[in-house]
């Protein structure tokens, strides 16, 4: 999942604060209705009794009990034949050998980044399952944590061990996986496709509002979100109709020069709509032309300057895309020298003043490009993402461990809601719902996001919520179709709000694991983004942070408000 | 002057319920006792009395459903209190992939031990409860009476001022349970407080100063061992052997004086001590055996005892 936007670390920690204020006045309310049915008048001194020791239980901790428990947690993961996993991964690795080599030897290397990341993944989410959700009620049904309990150890250390303990062994454990993966990727990958293991850093338009970043200007010199819509179903481009004043403009913002290199790159992935085909045989081309623009200094620099513009040449491209082999036309990367002349306004074909890309069109850090389509009966397809500025490339290896890095707080995070988990629930239990949870934040985060979207962004989802889908499937009514007007129809609707309602809630607590997934990034050879609303490295790090708090605090009280040796 | 209370309860009740809330058992019913500092108190009764539960109570291991309960001053939920106490439970729950190394240090860390005493205490708990030569093995591995030892070893860790012991007889043999029992007066000797509760009863008179009887959660019986056996209407008298006409004098010079002769025996041993004069030999002279009519480790002159009632 990648958003091209920076992810909102104020907002993120706000509705953090909020999410655990309310989570944390419910939690009283329900306490106290509990303890008065329990303890009657006595309640509220058992309930600030009760307070007074979770938050000394919480604040004064002891660093050597907790590495001790961390130890115990360690050497039972250990007991419990952790380390299988390994052989597991290496017999799934040769296994692999057989079926991804081919004797052409012209796989590229996609295929081998994505098996290894997606394996370790998948092999590690299990391993931190059955470590996380089963050690303590393993523990609780043995009694061994009962003689750790008559030791002056308080719950909320025994639940922070546990964490670090099998934090400690997956850890371990991914160590070894990345780097034998990395081995592996570097082996086995054939040499035609290995210039394909790189991590390309591009810069996408940015803008405080983002429909400033990209916008594109009709025929008329009107200002648009959208362009030409040619007829798809998939939304995502807009189409810019050649030899008329329609452009996509793309606003970059903060871009440093020292950090760009010599020369700027730019890599586009354009789509051509051709409304005549031209020579069959030859195929008829589709051209674009950039423009570097200053509107301040009424400057416009086109690129290429002279000539017949750049062909979109998709089918080739499509072949490499996402992957970096070959030229870097193929790449469809413009490789734009600093020096360049301007336009001269009203002659095209004129040569005007030499400018400098990045002292003279650049104005502090922004730089606003443009491109237009050449042909006429054309046209050309853009997206906010189909062009950006690419910095000098980094190694493989940054990618590839950053993704790795990705991978480990995603198993830290199972871990953390595993063990919050087995301090009230049974194994099987616990594991089922830390599963569950992995599941709903992630294949099954998208589709919740988009019916939250459509609920309370745009107003209305297509066929209604969950009843009235299922009223329209038995009644064989289709989604457009109004709703008969009577009693059973509103009933529906307002059972079904309290169902979105429901969804808006808990959509704030279920962690979206998305962030984590930055397998896509290293498989089409793009670094893996420090900051994206996406998956990137500093949402997955605030997630785990986030969840950390309240998985201790809920997993001490459950260990703390229950008699571990009730009969 | 009284001395200081180290345990004290009070109309302690405590009701297992069942998912739904309902009544299951009532374990303990107002239950008021108190353990005074240095003393070793028994608490004693048939299964299902609600010993163990006390202790559990005592640990915060359970909640009381009444009543208040305080150790070493402070509140049975409060876990700063377990810095001073050792508690062996029932059976040993202890993690069976360590071994007695790495028991030890492991509960030595959770009191905040640093490393070099968790060292020095490991090896001195090691030697006294006698597993030098298992100290590396796995607990798995460990016999019932090896991991008592090695449990009795963790709840003495921290040196504590407290120790209670849920049967810790329980599983040893009588060379175990004679050092069980020796340790638990050399604990009493240096001015710790013993609570132990067990059904074996000759372990308890041997060892306690004081006991508690339960019946069905109830407090049947409490008191000093000394007051609460002695029988002051009879008196006995031990003498070397006697031969038939000195007991005939014995009985009239007890008429004379209004006493009445009941009993005259030889006095037995105990089993325990038979078999611990037994093993004690057979380690003095490993190749002795056994041969028909002999009785090993009796004395030759045994004392009469004879039962007076006055």
């Amino acid at each position: 999942m990648f958003e091209a936007n920076p992810y909102n670390l104020g907002w993120a920690i706000l509705q953090w604060v909020a999410a655990l204020a309310v989570s944390g006045i419910l939690a009283l309310l329900v306490g106290f209705v509990i303890s008065y049915l329990a303890l009657g008048k006595k309640a509220p001194a058992a309930i600030k009794d009760t307070l007074k020791r979770g938050f000394d239980d919480l604040t004064k901790l002891s660093g050597r009990r907790i590495g001790a428990l961390a130890y115990l947690a360690l050497k039972e993961s250990l007991a419990r034949r952790a380390l299988y996993v390994l052989g597991t991964f290496i017999v799934l690795f040769m296994a692999a050998n057989l079926f991804l080599r081919t004797p052409e030897q012209d796989v590229p290397a996609k295929p081998y980044v994505s098996f290894v990341l997606t394996v370790v993944q998948w092999l590690l989410i299990p391993v931190a399952l059955l470590l996380s959700c089963w050690g303590l009620p393993a523990d609780i049904k043995d009694r061994s944590l009962h003689t750790v309990v008559t030791k002056p150890v308080r719950r909320s250390e025994i639940v922070i061990g546990r964490m670090l303990g099998y934090g400690l062994m997956t850890t371990m454990v991914l160590v070894v996986v990345a780097l034998f993966g990395w081995v592996w990727i570097k082996r086995v990958v054939p040499a035609r496709s290995q210039a394909q293991l790189i991590s390309r850093v591009p810069v996408f338009s940015s803008a405080d509002d983002v429909k400033d970043a990209f916008f594109f200007i009709d025929r008329a010199g009107n200002r648009q979100q959208f362009a030409v819509n040619v007829g798809d179903i998939w939304d995502h481009r807009s189409f810019i109709e050649g030899q008329t004043n329609s452009r996509a403009v793309w606003q970059f913002e903060n871009l440093n020069p020292s950090r760009i290199g010599d020369d700027l790159r730019i890599e586009y992935r354009f789509e051509a709509f051709r409304s005549h085909k031209g020579n069959v045989d030859e195929g008829e081309g589709v051209r674009f032309r950039l423009f570097f623009v200053n509107e301040a200094k009424k400057l416009r620099v086109p690129f290429p300057q002279t000539g017949a513009g750049v062909e979109i040449r998709e089918f080739t491209q499509e072949t490499v895309r996402g992957a970096t082999a070959g030229t870097e036309e193929e790449q469809a990367v413009l490789r734009i020298p600093r020096e360049l002349r301007a336009e001269v306004a009203g002659d095209p074909s004129a040569t005007g003043e030499k400018v400098d890309l990045f002292t003279d069109v650049m104005d502090n850090g922004k730089l606003q490009v443009e491109v237009v389509c050449l042909d006429a009966g054309q046209y050309v397809g853009a997206a906010r993402t189909d062009l950006f500025i690419r910095l000098p490339d980094r190694p493989f290896a940054a990618s590839y461990f950053k993704a790795m890095f990705g991978i480990w707080l995603m198993v830290l995070l199972v871990i953390m809601i595993g063990t919050t988990a087995s301090t009230f629930l049974k194994g099987p239990v616990a594991t089922l719902l830390t599963f569950g949870l992995v599941i709903l934040g992630s294949p099954l985060r998208s589709y919740m996001e988009e019916q939250y979207t459509d609920r309370y962004q745009k107003g209305e989802v297509l066929g209604g919520g969950m009843l009235e889908s299922a009223y329209r499937l038995v009644t064989q009514m289709n989604q457009q179709s109004p709703l008969p007007e009577n009693f059973g129809t509103k009933t529906i609707q307002v059972l079904d709000e309290g169902v979105f309602s429901g969804l808006a809630i808990v959509r704030n607590v279920i962690p979206d694991f998305r962030h984590f997934n930055m397998t896509e990034y290293v498989a089409n050879g793009f670094d893996v983004p420090f900051n994206d609303a996406g998956a990137a490295v500093l949402p997955s790090i605030m997630t785990v942070l986030g969840f950390f708090i309240p998985c201790v605090i809920l997993g001490y009280f459950s260990l703390q408000l229950r008699e571990l040796e009730s009969k | 002057m009284q001395a200081e209370t180290v345990i004290d309860v009070r109309n302690l009740s405590k009701v297992y319920r069942d998912f739904w809330g309902r009544k299951k058992v009532q374990a303990l019913n107002a239950l008021e006792l108190n353990v005074r500092k240095g003393e070793v108190f028994g608490l004693l009764g048939p299964n299902g009395s609600g010993k163990t539960t006390t202790l559990k109570l005592l640990l915060g291991l359970l909640f009381p459903t009444e009543g208040e309960v305080t150790v070493l001053g402070k509140p049975a939920h409060d876990v700063t209190k377990n810095e001073r106490i050792g508690y062996l439970p029932e059976e040993s729950y202890l993690y069976r992939f360590l071994n007695a190394d790495e028991t030890l240090d492991f509960y030595g860390r959770l009191f905040d031990m640093p490393a070099s005493v968790r060292k020095e205490r490991r090896d001195e708990l090691i030697k006294l409860v006698k597993i030098e030569g298992a100290r590396r093995r796995p607990l798995k591995e460990y016999s019932k009476g090896m991991t008592r030892r090695i449990g009795l070893a963790q709840a003495l860790i921290n040196d504590p001022e407290l120790v209670l012991l849920d049967e810790p007889t329980s599983g040893l043999d009588p060379l175990g349970t004679r050092d069980m029992k020796d340790l638990i007066i050399r604990l009493k000797e240096q001015g710790k407080t013993v609570v132990m509760c067990s059904h074996l009863l000759a372990d308890v008179q041997d060892v306690c100063d004081r006991i508690a009887i339960l019946y069905g959660g109830e407090l049947k019986v409490m008191g000093g061992v000394k007051d609460l056996l002695e029988s002051q209407d009879e008196t006995q008298l031990l003498t070397s052997t006697l031969n038939d006409e000195a007991i005939k004098e014995v009985e009239a010079v007890l008429k004379k004086h209004g006493a009445q002769l009941k009993q005259v025996a030889h006095p037995t041993s105990t089993l325990e001590e038979l078999f611990l004069r037994t093993v004690k030999e057979s380690q003095e002279r490993p190749g002795r055996r056994f041969s028909p009519g002999e009785r090993p480790g009796q004395s030759d002159s045994r004392p009469a005892q004879a039962a007076v009632k006055s």
